[in-house]
């Protein structure tokens, strides 16, 4: 071991040292969960469901178990799913772009070449669409997974559970983009879906609908995701790790998921808009009137100037760690640093137009746009200075992973000067929709990819145990760097070649011909890294806790791989640096069943899970290791328990097992590859039709019992907080994820409220019809869903008062008047239909019937969520704990807000 | 906020005038992107070059197992420290600031041609033509209602002006040699000018994906003489379109009515033929695609 | 936290604000003055917003931090509309 004499690192490294020589009984020391669980017992016993999964619950299956990977909800092995399936996708999508470089290895005529026309667009999309969405994000969401809560000193995120899911719609989103291309053809209208060529009028084959829909699968599962390690980094990071000392790669990844956030509901709003113009007949992007091709620009980049940065930042974020660790010195301007980062993620919100320049937006929007392009471009030049000075009298290790981030920071520079001239709105004029841009954005995405790739060999000890091969990785790198730049500098070269064709002038032809050499190149460079990964799974040295001198961050305190349950105590930063703090002396904690200290004895209590089919092992009477008094209390009031879903478990030390995230998604699969055979609202005729109609109606049905069951699961995940959660403090993991959800949905709602005014405005504010010729349904409603409201608040009250009588007739009449809602909004409905208008009579009905449609879609969603609490009111739940009933009626209440808005602006105004 | 960029502008024009490029837009484009390519490697070659020079002389040694001995050196960072950095911020704030001034600057300095580039030409001095997109070719309308396909033809040394809009998807009318370009935009009109300076033909592409033909949807720009032009010009009426038109251009049209598919002046009729057919056929086949799909 | 009381207060006043919106229209003050009557309505919707924000959420008995983290969606969502808006005049 290297650092042996290291006073912190032998005692974990012992540990597992240790442990692999006991036997393993597999049983929990304590359990007492299931013991003061009593209070929906009963409940459970009821679904047979719930049975076997909590058998998984102590025989967690090992690695070397398929079963394993089925069920697992554990971070680290979540992130290793993570990666190997970007790693799939980056294939996936590196083949399509070899595809295109062959076509394009000469000029073609239509018809020549491996591809035909449709086939190049095609391949031109879905390239786009896998590399950016399919690989990128997701690999560096692998090693968020793996890493962050290591770096924060969390045993797993907040919603072990929702983190499976995310994972699982994830790769359940990429097949259905797979199965795209079996239903006449994939999506063939770019990355950026410009309308209205991505309407079926234009683009009709059924794969491009499901395409549209993967994404949007895939949309979902970011947002899960967004809300999961949003919860997770505010709010169960050790103590002393203030936001300002948290490792550079977590405020990467925090700022990441903070945009990802807004970013990305930005961009749900825009597919959902979409798919009801593609399934339902909605006519937003074929009203050329109102705007409609605008709108989708609008909408497209205002989620996709964001994204930008939500590739880059995690690649940025490695790179900040690896040039520490490789070259031995601290961050030089690590404050500024953090701010311009800061800056960076805030600002890209407001750029977005700079992709319009050549659009009909006015001069001024221009002028302002060009301003905040500038400004953001800034804090780059920043972060670079900040990384080349921190080489300085640093003594540099050119290992393989500090090779490939350094590379990465010398194409970014490149990309990022390249990018200058983008922002000078004159220059843009010209260098729009031609291979400079392309050119450009390689140079900048795919020096992120190198970041990453450093950031996969530098980890990959650390996830594997295993030392890869030094030698072949500097092949690989030098492989990698010169192939990159064979293949993307002609680019710039040759930049008047238009993007998206594949017919060129032919005196450009040598250089394009060098391009797709230094493609295969590139491509093989992988092949090099994907045999030496590989072969050293089995022939690697073993890789001790820290192969890397000058490593910081917490993970490598820990063995490689590290133990199911991370750390060997509560790790705390609370005196400057990293320790791991045994339990406090024992004390009655068992009673509550607080997660905050369990799972940890002493050091030799741990297994490492390298296989070790055992993992739990929980501990009782563990104390509250953070001196915090209030937040002690707050927990032992037993509202910090698990609210996953609305189950509360009172068991030991989190779960790791649960299948349902699986089956949701499996679900979620048939029910959108079902809908993709939608047209106009109808399913055709014919076998072909009814088999997508079986598909939604079966996939529906798999999708809401999954739902229920797993709602129904006790799964006991944790609760922090472990030392800092600012700013979430005395706020439960749950609620704040509702919040943070809330927030997205804000957005969500905002950018449907912001096309329809958008539409309104383009084609004249006060000459627009409203659909409704009558406001009293709206009236009704409106007073329908206060009255609601009102009934959910009172719920609360009588949970408070512990009147279980009280609980159930608030939560029916919320029922009922819900119900009423649909009832009344469907009537209303019939009637605009009798009236002969229709979703796709006119823009103005488009936005009325979807807005609106969305909306009740959320009253829908309240009122099963309404059903199960009644149910559960019924059996007797929520009368201590009443945080169920809370956390929906923040969501009821804010559905009830929306509509305070859409009433005036559709029926009224 | 209305008029604050031309506020902004407008002393910066009033007092460089020299400075800010005007011209033809090829001129304006070719000045800032020289700058830009000069000053821009420069700052390349400097800034990798610094970093590459960091490296070579902060090396470690070859030292056999240097992770393991790399850890003995001083005061760098240790395992479980809470994230610090180190200092050198005087330096940084120093390059960056001086980054900072070049950007600032050059785009200063461009936003001066922008607004003139933006400031719409009297009507007097120039001719506007519309030009509508569609899958996949070129339609001009020229002011007296004369409506061609696949060709545009304008007089050498004068601002021609375009309004740009799309029949069907969203288009982008480029013509690279002039460095003009506008989206083409269902139901919205995009406005664009250049000048030709000196005759001949020049080659106009679409810039944005549009389907099927796409990497075809091309047309020819016929830069005249202005006596020429003229002649050609009052030839045409609104009913009979092109009809009057110069005898070279009759291969143009015919091929161009062909889904405007390539337009190639030089070649002849013939030799555009399969290309305009296998064009068709995709049109074709994404057609046939949606009944199938049904 | 609040009584059951202002919470039934907060509903009639909901109620009531929710019905002079429709009121406002009904005695033709948006055929008279448009924008006035536009900006009054808006304006009723969110004092609305807020009660039910502020009291039935009890946002206001909250950590500031929550409220904070809506107004960035709703700033993400203004700047969207607004701007989008603009830049079509
Ligand atoms: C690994 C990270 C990569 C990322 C994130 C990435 C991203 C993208 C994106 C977003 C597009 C635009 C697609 C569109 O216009 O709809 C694109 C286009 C393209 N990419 Fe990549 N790409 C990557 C790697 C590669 C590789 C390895 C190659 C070559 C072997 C390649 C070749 C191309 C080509 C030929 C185009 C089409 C350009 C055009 O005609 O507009 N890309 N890429
Ligand atoms: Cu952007
Ligand atoms: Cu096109």
């Amino acid at each position: 071991m290297t650092h042996d004499d290291h006073p912190r690192d032998d005692g974990p490294g012992q540990a597992a040292a240790d442990e692999r020589t006991k036997p393993d009984d597999g049983s929990p020391r304590t359990d007492g969960g299931r013991a003061t669980d009593g209070g929906h017992a009963g409940a459970t016993g009821e679904l047979p469901a719930t049975g076997p999964a909590e058998e998984e619950h102590h025989g967690f299956p090992p690695m070397s178990s398929v079963k394993r990977w089925f069920v697992t909800t554990n971070h680290k092995d979540v992130g290793i799913l993570y990666i190997v399936t970007s790693l799939l996708f980056l294939v996936f999508g590196g083949v399509l772009a070899l595809l295109m470089r062959v076509q394009l290895w000469a000029p073609r005529a239509a018809g020549e070449g491996i591809l035909s026309a449709l086939a190049y667009n095609q391949s031109v999309s879905i390239h786009g669409l896998i590399m950016v969405f399919w690989f990128l994000s997701p690999f560096a969401f692998g090693f968020a997974n793996y890493v962050v809560p290591l770096q924060i000193g969390a045993k797993d995120l907040a919603f072990p559970r929702l983190n499976a899911l995310s994972y699982w719609l994830y790769l359940f989103s990429g097949l259905l983009l797979g199965i795209s291309f079996f239903q006449g053809g994939s999506f063939a209208g770019g990355w950026t879906m410009y309308a209205p060529l991505n309407i079926p009028a234009y683009t009709p084959s059924i794969g491009a609908s499901t395409a549209i829909l993967a994404l949007l699968l895939f949309v979902v599962s970011v947002t899960v995701s967004s809300v999961n390690f949003l919860t997770s980094m505010h709010r169960m990071r050790a103590e002393g790790l203030t936001l300002r000392k948290l490792p550079l790669f977590t405020w990467s990844i925090l700022l990441t998921v903070w945009m990802m956030l807004f970013a990305f509901a930005a961009l749900l709003a825009a597919l959902m808009i979409l798919s009801a113009d593609r399934l339902a007949g909605t006519t937003y992007f074929a009203a050329a009137d109102a705007g409609g091709s605008l709108l989708w620009t609008h909408l497209f980049w205002f989620f996709g100037h964001p994204e930008v940065y939500i590739v880059f930042f995690p690649a940025l974020g490695v790179m900040a760690e690896t040039f520490q660790t490789f070259t031995g010195r601290r961050l030089v301007g690590r404050k500024w640093f953090i701010a311009s980062m800061l800056l960076v993620a805030l600002q890209s919100f407001v750029v977005w137009m700079h992709h319009m320049f050549l659009t009909s937006i006015n001069l001024q929007i221009k002028t302002l746009f060009m301003a905040t392009t500038i400004g953001i471009s800034l804090p780059f030049d920043l972060m670079v200075f900040s990384l080349i000075y921190t080489t300085i009298k640093g003594r540099i290790r050119f290992l393989t992973p500090f090779l490939f981030s350094f590379g990465a920071l010398l194409l970014f520079i490149i990309g990022g000067i390249t990018g200058v001239f983008l922002g000078a709105v004159v220059l843009d004029y010209e260098f729009r929709g031609t291979y400079w841009v392309v050119a450009h954005f390689h140079y900048v995405m795919v020096a992120g990819v190198t970041a990453l790739i450093g950031g996969l060999y530098y980890w990959y000890p650390k996830i594997t145990g295993k030392m890869y091969d030094e030698f072949l990785g500097k092949v690989h790198f030098a492989l990698y760097f010169v192939g990159f730049n064979l293949l993307y500098f002609p680019m710039f070269v040759v930049w008047e070649t238009p993007r998206r064709v594949f017919e060129y002038d032919p005196a450009f032809a040598p250089w394009h011909k060098v391009a797709t050499v230094g493609g295969f190149v590139l491509g093989a460079s992988f092949l090099v890294m994907f045999y030496n990964l590989y072969t050293s799974l089995w022939a690697g040295e073993d890789a001790d806790s820290s192969p890397w001198a000058h490593s910081t961050t917490a993970e490598w305190a820990i063995p490689s791989p590290p133990p199911l349950e991370n750390y060997p105590g509560i790790p705390s930063y609370g005196d400057g640096s990293l320790s791991f703090l045994d339990r406090l002396g024992g004390s009655d904690r068992a009673a509550d069943g607080g997660e905050v200290t369990d799972g940890v004895d002493v050091a030799g209590d741990h297994a490492t899970d390298g296989g070790v089919a055992d993992d739990r092992r929980a501990t009782d009477g563990g104390t509250v290791a953070t001196a915090d008094p209030a937040t002690a209390v707050e927990r032992a009031g037993g509202k910090s328990h698990e609210h996953d879903a609305g189950d509360h478990g009172e068991g030991h030390g989190p779960s790791h097992a649960s299948i349902w995230p699986f089956a949701v998604s499996v679900g979620a699969f048939l029910t959108l590859l079902g809908l993709s055979g939608l047209q106009e609202g109808a399913f055709a005729p014919g076998l072909e039709g009814g088999l997508y109609m079986a598909l939604t109606g079966v996939g529906f049905l798999v999708g809401m019992a999954s739902l229920v069951a797993f709602g129904r699961e006790r799964f006991h995940g944790l609760e922090g907080p472990f030392g800092e959660s600012w700013p979430f403090e005395g706020i439960e993991n749950t609620k704040t994820g509702v919040w943070i959800f809330l927030a997205s949905d804000v957005v969500l709602f905002g950018a449907f409220i912001g096309s329809y005014v958008f539409m309104r405005v383009a084609s004249g504010w006060t000459t627009w019809e409203i659909v409704p010729g009558d406001p009293l349904p709206g009236l009704m409603n409106t007073y329908l869903l206060l009255t609601s409201s009102f009934t959910v608040v009172l719920a609360l009250v009588a949970a408070e008062k512990g009147s279980r009588g009280g609980v159930i007739a608030s939560l029916l009449t919320t029922f009922l008047l819900g119900v009423g809602f649909l009832f009344n909004k469907g009537i209303e409905w019939d009637h605009l239909f009798h009236e002969g208008l229709w979703l796709d009579t006119n823009v103005q009905a488009s936005t009325f019937f979807l807005t609106t449609g969305l909306h009740a879609g959320h009253v829908i969603a309240g009122l099963i969520v309404t059903l199960y609490l009644i149910v559960r009111a019924w059996q007797g739940a929520y009368l201590e704990d009443s945080g169920s009933i809370e956390y929906f009626g923040l969501y009821w209440h804010f559905v009830d807000i929306v509509w305070l808005f859409l009433f005036p602006l559709f029926y009224i105004l | 906020m209305i008029g604050g960029g031309t506020l902004l502008g407008a002393p910066l024009i009033a007092a460089q005038t020299d400075i800010i490029p005007r011209g033809s837009r090829s001129a304006v484009f070719n000045q800032i992107y020289w700058v830009f390519l000069v000053l821009g490697t420069l700052v390349g070659v400097i800034v990798i070059g610094y970093m590459l020079y960091n490296a070579y002389k902060y090396r470690a040694g070859r030292a056999a197992g240097s992770e393991r001995s790399a850890e003995s050196g001083e005061g760098g960072p240790a395992l479980g420290e809470l994230p610090q950095g180190s200092g050198g911020g005087r330096k940084l704030a120093l390059s960056f600031t001086l980054s900072a001034v070049i950007v600032i600057s050059l785009i200063l300095w461009t936003y001066g041609t922008l607004l003139y580039v933006e400031s719409p030409p009297d009507a007097e001095e120039s001719m506007e033509v519309e030009v509508i997109g569609f899958q996949f070719g070129w339609e001009f309308v020229y002011p007296n209602g004369n409506t061609t396909t696949g060709t545009l033809r304008v007089p050498t040394g004068e601002r021609v002006r375009l309004r740009v809009t799309s029949r069907d998807v969203f288009h982008n009318f480029g013509i690279a040699e002039l460095e003009a370009k506008a989206d083409a935009i269902p139901g919205q009109y995009t406005d664009t000018w250049f000048i030709a300076n000196e005759s001949g033909t020049y080659q106009a592409q679409c810039y944005e994906l549009c389907g099927a033909g796409h990497s075809y949807m091309n047309a020819t720009v016929v830069a005249m003489e202005p006596a020429a032009f003229e002649r050609w010009y009052a030839n045409t009426t609104p009913a009979n379109g092109t009809t009057n038109a110069s005898p070279e251009d009759a291969a143009t049209t015919t091929a161009s009515t062909n889904h405007g598919a390539k337009a190639d002046v030089a070649a002849a009729p013939g030799a555009t033929a399969p290309r305009a057919a296998a064009l068709e056929t995709n049109a074709a086949e994404a057609s046939a695609e949606r009944s199938l799909a049904r | 936290m609040v009584s059951t009381k202002l919470y039934a207060a907060i509903y009639v006043v909901l109620f009531v604000f929710a019905t002079v919106q429709v009121v406002v229209e009904e005695i033709g003050l948006l055929e008279e003055a448009y924008w006035l009557a536009f900006g009054l309505i808006i304006a009723l919707s969110l004092i609305k917003a807020l009660f039910v924000a502020g009291y039935y959420q009890h946002l206001r008995y909250e950590p500031r931090s929550l409220t904070y983290l809506l107004l960035g969606g709703l700033l993400a969502a203004l700047a969207l509309t607004i701007a989008s808006s603009y830049s079509v005049t």
